[in-house]
């Protein structure tokens, strides 16, 4: 029989070393904060990232740490503050928390904040546990009609609405999208639901693009082992967007395809880089130039982006229930892992240790 | 620890009921909070609406007798334990407005529609900067450069609404500005204007010795308009100043209903207008000219992010300077002389010195 007040965690000690322990259950420290009980988690690549390599850039892992931080869970306590929820609202989890003090916070680019405290990121522990407290404003009520299964692919569809919003995509735009993982996926579904009439998925496994040509792109394309000049004067032909994309975003990381992202770009265009890959690579930066394209950086989300993710799904313009492969229990955590490395299934979600 | 500090402090109970009080000394609670000893104090116009009506929404009530005061500057007196840009004496201009930080507009970065702003001298319960200390959190608090005085600290406060008149307007380069209205805020958007690169910057006022000054401290022209239509004064400015298509931006610093409307028909097609002056509620407005000329036109209220930073930045590089709007100063004790002065259209800016005992 399940126990129903635990606070079963899941730790990375170092790399491919992971443990299942019992913490102590958290506490609400600040009027203003909330203790939720973690429904459901989903797996991001990050994550087993940490997991391979226990470091991404300068974040490194020095002590062990609560994996995950894509969760949707329900308010078991409140801080006497607390105004926009109650006990046992369910809400998707915003896991992270700025200083709100510094010249970003007050700027309204909290992601950019230096002190931000993010699950998951070494040395703030994540959401792989019975209970996690946050503050009330990074909580986001979901709609009754909305599942906490879906509340749990809210975080990477606020990356995506984070991407989306930087690309700048306007009605009637043709958009290329690199990558057919589950940001590429949803980058391709907020395009759409920002209206944007041509959006094509990018990717070489033929399964993603099968199943993205399903779920929101009009047009998919598999890329050769040529020039990245020649993949996207083929790419841009095949889909009709001849004098190229109004907005291309990377979400795959690879050089490759950033390469062909800005040959892909129209003139005066923008690119946005999602992905996360080699932190250095060859730039076609002559093209960029000349065509006086826009290239920006996207990192997380941040004002209004979780927000509008959930009123996406609420309104039924973004299905997520469909990234959704698997849920398994809290522990089967490590195979789930495994099984995300191995690159199975779109979305795996891991029930929280008081799931039934 | 308990302090036994004194706080004298000025309170205001109702139109015309001003005395010298008590408050306690405002202990640190919160470990990013700051306690600075008040320098000196500027009067501004919402002052006078508060003297002699007891506010502008927000009155002030007999039971609730408020501190006033909100254009300050001082040396910080005490930090509280995790304050790491401020030192105990240091010089700084306060920004008197601390958001909630936690609601849509504030993470959006436009912390001063905040619904939750407490914002210095506002009833009934937010005190204001006339007192011997005032306490704040550090990030609304700004060391001055080692050049520029206390008393040019409290101009840094009307500077930075000047600062974001303008950014609001978006002045850059080459542009052609009019400015109604040379009181302080008046003149320093024409200041900010001509630091931002601005061509023609005319300021418009219906009092000659003020339009002098403001030839003087920044504008390029002047223009002051007789008892006509807004259309006429519209078109003897452009006429007067060379505007063919009229001026790219219109920055409004005085709420009459006539500069309002002769801001509008002195704009060029697709120019921007920026309401900064508060004066009646309602007004006639010629709104199938903003329609047909396309003009966008901006409500701008108080100061946000980064706009204290560039107004000290513009003090720092010398590119604008404040010291000649100070006008007069008095002691504490006859706070409401500096009023009196003001609401009569004595000077430009005059000062209260903080209590000295």
């Amino acid at each position: 029989m399940a126990k129903t007040d635990s606070n079963l965690s899941f730790i990375l000690n170092k790399p491919h070393d992971v443990t299942f322990e019992e913490r102590p259950k958290p506490k609400i420290e600040s009027p203003h904060d909330v203790l939720i009980a973690i429904n459901y988690t989903g797996i991001c690549g990050s994550d087993v990232h940490y997991w391979e390599a226990g470091r991404i850039g300068s974040f490194i892992l020095k002590d062990p740490m609560v994996l995950g931080h894509e969760s949707a869970g329900t308010i078991v306590e409140v801080g006497s503050a607390v105004k926009s929820v109650k006990v046992g609202d369910r809400i998707a989890l915003e896991p992270g928390t700025p200083c709100r003090r510094c010249t970003p916070c007050l700027a309204g680019h909290y992601n950019l904040c230096p002190d931000m405290r993010f699950a998951a990121s070494p040395p703030i522990d994540g959401t792989l546990a019975g209970y996690y407290t946050s503050a009330e404003d990074f909580c986001y009520k979901l709609p009754d009609h909305v599942s906490l299964q879906e509340g749990a692919l809210i975080e990477p569809l606020a990356v995506a609405v984070h991407i989306t919003k930087q690309a700048e995509i306007k009605p009637g735009q043709g958009v290329v999208v690199m990558g057919a993982g589950p940001v590429g996926l949803l980058c391709c579904a907020v395009a759409k639901a920002f209206g944007a009439t041509t959006v094509v998925s990018v990717d070489i496994q033929p399964s993603r693009l099968e199943f993205a040509a399903s779920y929101a792109a009009t047009h998919t394309f598999t890329p050769e082992r040529v020039p990245a000049e020649e993949n996207a004067a083929r790419l841009l032909k095949e889909v009709g967007l001849e004098g190229g994309a109004d907005a291309v975003i990377d979400a795959s990381g690879a050089e490759p395809s950033i390469q062909t992202s800005i040959y892909v770009v129209r003139r005066g265009g923008v690119y946005v880089q999602g992905g996360m890959g080699k932190p250095d690579i060859t730039f076609p930066i002559m093209e960029l130039c000349m065509k006086e394209v826009t290239a920006k950086g996207s990192f997380r989300y941040g004002s209004g982006d979780y927000k509008l993710a959930v009123e996406l799904v609420a309104a039924g313009k973004v299905d997520v229930k469909k990234l959704i492969s698997e849920t398994v229990r809290f522990e089967e955590a490590e195979q789930a892992f495994k099984d995300v490395k191995a690159g199975k299934g779109i979305k795996m979600l891991i029930a929280g240790p008081n799931e039934k | 620890m308990v302090s036994v500090e004194k706080n004298p402090s000025l309170f205001l109970s109702g139109p015309g009921n001003a005395w010298v009080g008590e408050s306690p000394y405002p202990s640190i609670t919160e470990e990013h909070d700051v306690i600075i000893r008040i320098a000196y104090v500027g009067v501004c116009g919402s002052d006078i609406s508060f003297w002699t009506k007891g506010g502008i929404s927000a009155k002030v009530d007999a039971s609730r007798p408020l501190i006033m005061g909100h254009e300050a500057s001082g040396t910080i007196h005490e930090i509280g334990s995790a304050v790491s840009s401020l030192n105990v004496g240091d010089k700084v201009a306060i920004e008197p407005g601390v958001p909630c930080r936690r609601c849509l507009p504030c993470k959006a970065g436009q912390y001063n529609l905040c619904p939750k702003m407490v914002f210095a001298a506002s009833p009934p319960f937010s005190h204001g900067t006339l007192a011997k200390y005032f306490k704040i959190a550090e990030d609304f608090c700004y060391k001055l450069p080692s050049f520029v005085s206390l008393e040019e600290g409290v101009l840094v406060e009307p500077l930075a609404v000047a600062m974001h008149v303008c950014r609001l307007a978006d002045i850059r380069l080459g542009q052609d500005v009019i400015i109604f209205g040379s009181g302080t805020i008046g003149l320093l958007c024409a200041a900010v204007s001509k630091a931002l690169g601005a061509q023609q910057i005319i300021s418009v006022d219906v009092n000659a010795s003020r339009l002098e000054f403001a030839r003087k401290f920044a504008a390029t022209g002047t223009f002051q308009p007789d008892n006509d239509s807004s259309e006429t004064i519209a078109g003897k400015i452009k006429e007067a100043h060379n505007l063919d298509g009229g001026a790219d931006a219109v920055l409004e610093a005085t709420g009459v209903e006539v500069c309002i409307s002769t801001g509008i028909h002195v704009l060029k097609k697709g120019g921007t207008f920026i309401q900064a002056g508060l004066g009646n509620p309602g007004i006639q407005f010629p709104i199938t000219t903003l329609s047909e000329k396309e003009i966008t036109m901006k409500g701008c209220f108080r100061y946000s992010a980064g706009d204290y930073e560039l107004a000290l930045h513009l003090l720092e590089s010398k590119r604008v300077s404040v010291k000649e709007l100070i006008s007069s100063f008095v002691d504490f004790e006859h706070t409401t002389d500096a009023w009196e002065r003001t609401r009569k259209g004595d000077g430009i800016k005059n000062l209260i010195r903080g209590p000295q005992n």
